[in-house]
């Protein structure tokens, strides 16, 4: 068995430092037309670039990129696809981010690849293993509005044929593992055929890489059962909303890889040691062998200050490394 | 129901009255004066006395308006939540997190065992109810909305968080009803935000704060979701659910349908986040919808949301189109009657 530290997609891209507002002002800027669309990119680059340094100071065994570039999870894919358009605001999940929701009007067509340029920049910064993250088709699907009409099933299929081409491009661009994120199939289980078929499509593109699904923001439980059936190489779980699901990992067992998150991605609290550390000797043994990834319960750019979310990863880190000792 | 308790507690209004959800715009030297005031260019009573012109401006254009209900427009305020836990013991304000787009904010953080340490918006109730005689809301960000909006560094759940918010709130409650507030609003916008803790515990903490006090009270809440929270919302122990209708398309009318609503309802007619002044005719189309499933006692008609967000032009004229529109419909209620 062995156990890594991983990041969950985003990492905030200010702080409160003067020296940290280097995003927030060229994005003001380049809205004000006051710094052009390179000068934006250029600083879009800088800051992935600390965004990944920050993880590697952590101590973290595989980073992101931050996803500084992303407005937001959905419509950083949808803006790029033909058959849509971005509508306003709306509330992501049940935090107080939001997302800009896709009007989808057409049939769904990919104008080119969305994640390439940005994974082949960020590996080529990164001294850690890179890991690109996708938003899962389903989810993009859900948190749509299908104004086209047909059925949902049709839309998730659209969707799942673009990332599918997405995760070929990743593949093909040297990534090795691939966190694809579904959080919308914990408050909808009754649509878990349709999710499945799209997950199975999905992995089909993989070749020798490795996909991690990961769910959040909702308690895996009740679908725990179905998603270890998936045939994906591992899962990753929120832990956060349900002090349940970790006899349902121990008692059920899991012979996949496994992202714990364990770290709570929305609250400030840094996390005690022996809390994590005995939760840890209960779930690693319920492993059968495989590797399992110790993170965040979901990316910290949206919900967490910077010096706040630093902090968490450093705690983090130091608790696996007494996780090691102990094992 | 519960026109009798208006009554009871001495209220005579009339049919359809006419209220607002809270805030409204800040003028420019409100902004210009909290501006330097964080800055320590302006000390605490130089910006209250800028305040208290806004809010004396806000009461008399309420009046004009012919508005029945009347609020103190929260000049005071920056944030909901913040200025709550800025007024309150055991919290702390967070760095800066990601809204949406370039937008940060910081979020309050407890830290401690939250408590009441005094009346928090007593003294504003107050002043804005010695402007006029028309009565004025008292009004509270709720308990389960300051626990989901908020960092929990010091509870060990959310439940716990909720629950001591609400003690703390029951005195700022009580405070105001002892100063005279008869009409208090509780503004929960988050309740739908985990639609199980409404039953686990986001009912129980709004009966700790309403508890024993003789007031009307009016729970906003707000961005949708009540699909998922309806009939179970009902439970919560309030008189009025002011809600956001005209920006969800309505449909919450289809719901009423299905299971009738008992309480008395605050009807959102008009779209604030939108800058088009709507047509009298289509505010009076959408209170005529509400009006197919509720009965005239149960109505009460305002906006969707606090006005803060829209110019004060724009603000008084949507609000304009609903009096008139309202006073249309109460025209032909009485011909009916």
């Amino acid at each position: 068995m062995e156990l890594l530290t991983a990041s969950t997609g985003s990492y905030p891209r200010i702080g409160d430092l003067a020296e940290q507002q280097r995003h927030r002002q060229a994005y003001a800027g380049r809205e004000h037309g006051e710094i052009s669309e390179e000068e934006f990119e250029q600083v879009q680059d800088d800051v992935t670039r600390e965004a990944i340094r920050e993880q590697v100071k952590a101590g973290l065994d595989v980073v992101t990129d931050g996803q500084v570039r992303w407005h937001d999870p959905i419509s950083h894919f949808a803006k790029k696809l033909e058959g849509c358009e971005i509508n306003g605001l709306l509330r992501f999940f049940d935090t107080n981010f939001y997302f800009r929701q896709p009007v989808i009007h057409d049939k769904l067509v990919r104008r080119g690849s969305i994640l390439k340029r940005e994974f082949v920049f960020a590996k080529e910064v990164s001294s850690k293993p890179m890991k690109p993250v996708v938003t899962g088709p389903y989810t993009l699907a859900k948190l749509s509005i299908n104004q086209r009409g047909g059925h949902f099933r049709t839309l998730v299929d659209e969707f799942a044929e673009i990332i599918t081409q997405e995760i070929h491009d990743l593949v093909k661009a040297g990534a090795e593992l691939i966190q694809v994120d579904e959080p919308a199939i914990l408050k909808n289980p009754a649509d878990f055929q349709v999710f499945k078929e799209a997950v199975q499509k999905v992995v089909g593109a993989k070749g020798k890489s490795k996909i991690i699904l990961y769910t959040y923001f909702g308690d895996a439980a009740p679908l725990y059962s179905k998603l270890i059936e998936l045939p994906v190489d591992g899962l990753g779980l929120d832990f956060t909303y349900s002090q349940k699901l970790v006899d349902t990992v121990v008692i059920t067992g899991c012979d996949k890889e496994i992202g714990l998150g364990l770290i709570d991605g929305r609250n400030t609290k840094i996390e005690r040691e022996s809390e994590v550390l005995r939760i840890l000797e209960r779930v690693l043994p319920a492993l059968e062998g495989q590797r399992a990834y110790l993170n965040p319960s979901c990316g910290l750019g949206e919900y967490l200050p910077r010096e706040i979310a630093f902090k968490k990863l450093q705690n983090m880190v130091s608790i696996a490394r007494k996780a090691r000792e102990v094992a | 129901m519960t026109r009798e308790k208006l009554k009871r507690i001495g209220l005579e209004l009339p049919m359809l009255p006419t209220t607002t959800v809270g805030s409204f715009p800040k003028p420019q030297y409100i902004l210009e004066a909290r501006r330097k005031f964080a800055a320590g260019e302006l000390c605490a009573e130089e910006l209250k006395r800028d305040e208290e012109r806004a809010t004396r401006e806000w009461i008399s254009l309420q009046e004009e308006i012919g508005l029945d209900v009347l609020v103190d427009g929260e000049m005071y305020r920056g944030d909901m939540a913040t200025y709550f836990a800025n007024n309150l013991d055991g919290f702390k304000i967070s760095g800066l997190v990601r809204s949406y787009g370039n937008r940060y904010y910081r979020k309050p953080v407890i830290t401690s065992e939250i408590r009441w340490q005094g009346p928090i918006t007593v003294g504003w109730w107050q002043f804005t109810q010695r402007l006029t005689s028309k009565p004025v809301k008292g009004m509270i960000t709720g308990p389960y909305t300051m626990m989901d909006w908020s960092f929990n560094e010091y509870y060990p759940s959310r439940r716990d968080a909720c629950l001591a918010l609400a003690k703390a709130l029951h005195k700022e409650v009580k405070a105001l009803s002892r100063t005279g507030a008869k009409i208090i609003q509780v503004d929960e916008p988050a309740i739908s935000a985990r639609p199980e803790e409404l039953s686990e515990f986001a009912v129980e903490a709004m009966e700790v704060v309403t508890k024993g006090v003789n007031a009307y009270f009016i729970t906003h809440i707000c961005y949708g979701a009540f699909e998922f929270i309806y009939p179970e919302m009902l439970k919560l122990p309030v008189d009025n659910f002011d809600l956001e209708m005209s920006n969800s398309g309505l449909d919450l009318v289809e719901l009423f349908r299905k299971h009738s609503f008992s309480k008395d309802l605050s009807f959102g007619v008009v779209d604030v986040h939108s800058r088009v002044v709507e047509e009298a005719t289509l505010v009076k189309e959408r209170i005529g919808k509400g009006l197919k499933v509720l009965k005239p006692e149960q109505l009460w008609i305002d906006p969707d949301c606090g006005l803060k967000t829209r110019t004060r032009d724009e603000a008084v004229n949507k609000l304009k189109t609903m009096v008139k529109a309202t006073k249309n419909v109460r025209e032909k209620l009485d011909r009916k009657a």
